[in-house]
């Protein structure tokens, strides 16, 4: 079985807010996250921020529910475009983990969808899409193994957000047939994230079959992970990195606390 | 040689069971906030009724259990009306304009396997 992710959790500048998010997550089950940061397009000349480094926001990260092991954090730069000018893969983009782009026309969506080299393209969840989605770039997008996502926190916060997630997500779904759809939170507060189980049934009324809304959560979202890794490739296949420097010492082989005996005056006999 | 009686009754269940069991926690922000059961099912149907409409409302489920200082619940409801329940509570994020949210702990077609957690059981 697969783990479980939440590949959109927003960053906020509230910095304890972000870690009691992912701390939710950790006990929700989620063994990966991704903070999520959104550049908007139309404003002019915005930089393009640069993640918070990871050990900064935990000392320990905390451990997921029923894993025994840490939460793993990752990177993720999400691009709002209306223009086609506004995604331009700089070298600031490889500072992250994950690329997502969230195109608001047609055409923007069929460059997304046919070119552009991103891991998720974002369907809109707080207004009424402005286009339909059409099959040719949609399969395309499927067979380049790029990621539609669909966001549910907004849904949780306002009654008429849920309208047009959930309108927004049918079309989705009956255009791509449940191929290649992650739901994904976008949460800012605690509150707003779900758990895993509870989402694989959500996704059911939004026409997911019940195999499609588990991989929704879980094998789909590791494709992206892992489409991400390969993203910083040569195609897939060469992959370099700077190997760490060996320690010139080799550390002391630590005896297990099993072989220690221990006396009564508190000191180790090895 | 005589044969013991056994200690425990094996039971099979063959088709799909009529009722689920959901073993749910309602959660808000700030610790203080107290509701009564009838409160606590008001705001399941009001979910229910924003998601479904008035035949959403209409859906017969019970709360079987409730501890006020826990606001942990166990629900029962009709197996053909699970999804609609479990995406109607789901997508509860407010009561009385202060955010909270349902955590769904276990769901089962036994009442008998929500007596205990084998995520959160302590083996000694």
């Amino acid at each position: 079985m697969s783990v479980f992710m939440d590949l959109n959790i927003t960053a906020g500048t509230d910095k304890a807010k972000l870690q009691s998010t992912i701390e939710t997550a950790a006990h929700l089950g989620y063994s990966t996250v991704a903070i999520n940061y959104v550049v908007e397009g139309q404003k002019k000349k915005q930089l393009i921020p640069t993640p918070q480094p990871l050990a900064e926001l935990f000392e320990t990260f905390p451990t997921v529910q029923g894993k025994s092991r840490p939460i793993k954090v990752l990177n993720r730069l999400t691009v709002v475009a209306t223009d086609a000018s506004h995604f331009r893969p700089t070298n600031e983009y490889k500072n992250f983990d994950l690329l997502a782009v969230h195109p608001k026309t047609d055409k923007l969506f069929h460059a997304a969808c046919m070119n552009y080299d991103v891991d998720i393209i974002c369907i809109s969840a707080t207004e009424p899409q402005s286009f339909h989605f059409k099959r040719s770039p949609v399969n395309g997008a499927i067979e380049r193994g790029v990621f539609f996502e669909i966001s549910y926190s907004a849904g949780i916060r306002d009654p008429t957000m849920k309208k047009y997630t959930i309108t927004n997500a049918v079309n989705l779904i009956s255009v791509c047939k449940g191929k290649n759809v992650i739901v994904a939170s976008g949460a800012e507060a605690p509150l707003n994230l779900r758990g895993p189980y509870d989402i694989a049934n959500l996704g059911l009324i939004f026409g997911l079959s019940e195999g499609d809304s588990k991989a929704a959560v879980s094998t789909n979202c590791r494709s992206v992970v892992l489409h991400g890794e390969t993203r910083g490739t040569a195609l897939g296949i060469i992959h370099t990195m700077k190997r760490p420097q060996l320690p010139t010492e080799q550390p002391e082989e630590e005896i297990p606390a099993a072989k220690k005996a221990k006396t009564d005056d508190g000191s180790l006999i090895v | 040689m005589e044969k013991k009686p056994t200690p425990y009754e094996r039971v099979v269940c063959k088709n799909t069971s009529l009722y689920h069991y959901m073993k749910i926690n309602l959660v808000f922000d700030s610790r203080n906030k107290s509701l009564s059961a009838e409160q606590f099912k008001q705001l399941i149907i009001t979910g229910l009724k924003d998601l479904y409409g008035e035949v959403g409302a209409a859906f017969p489920f019970d709360v079987l259990t409730f501890n006020q200082t826990e606001l942990s619940a166990i629900l029962r409801v009709y197996h053909s009306s699970l999804v609609k329940l479990w995406s109607a509570i789901t997508l509860i994020g407010s009561y009385e304009s202060v955010s909270c949210a349902f955590r769904v702990t276990q769901v089962s077609p036994f009442l008998l396997a929500l007596s205990g957690n084998s995520r959160e059981m302590e083996v000694f």
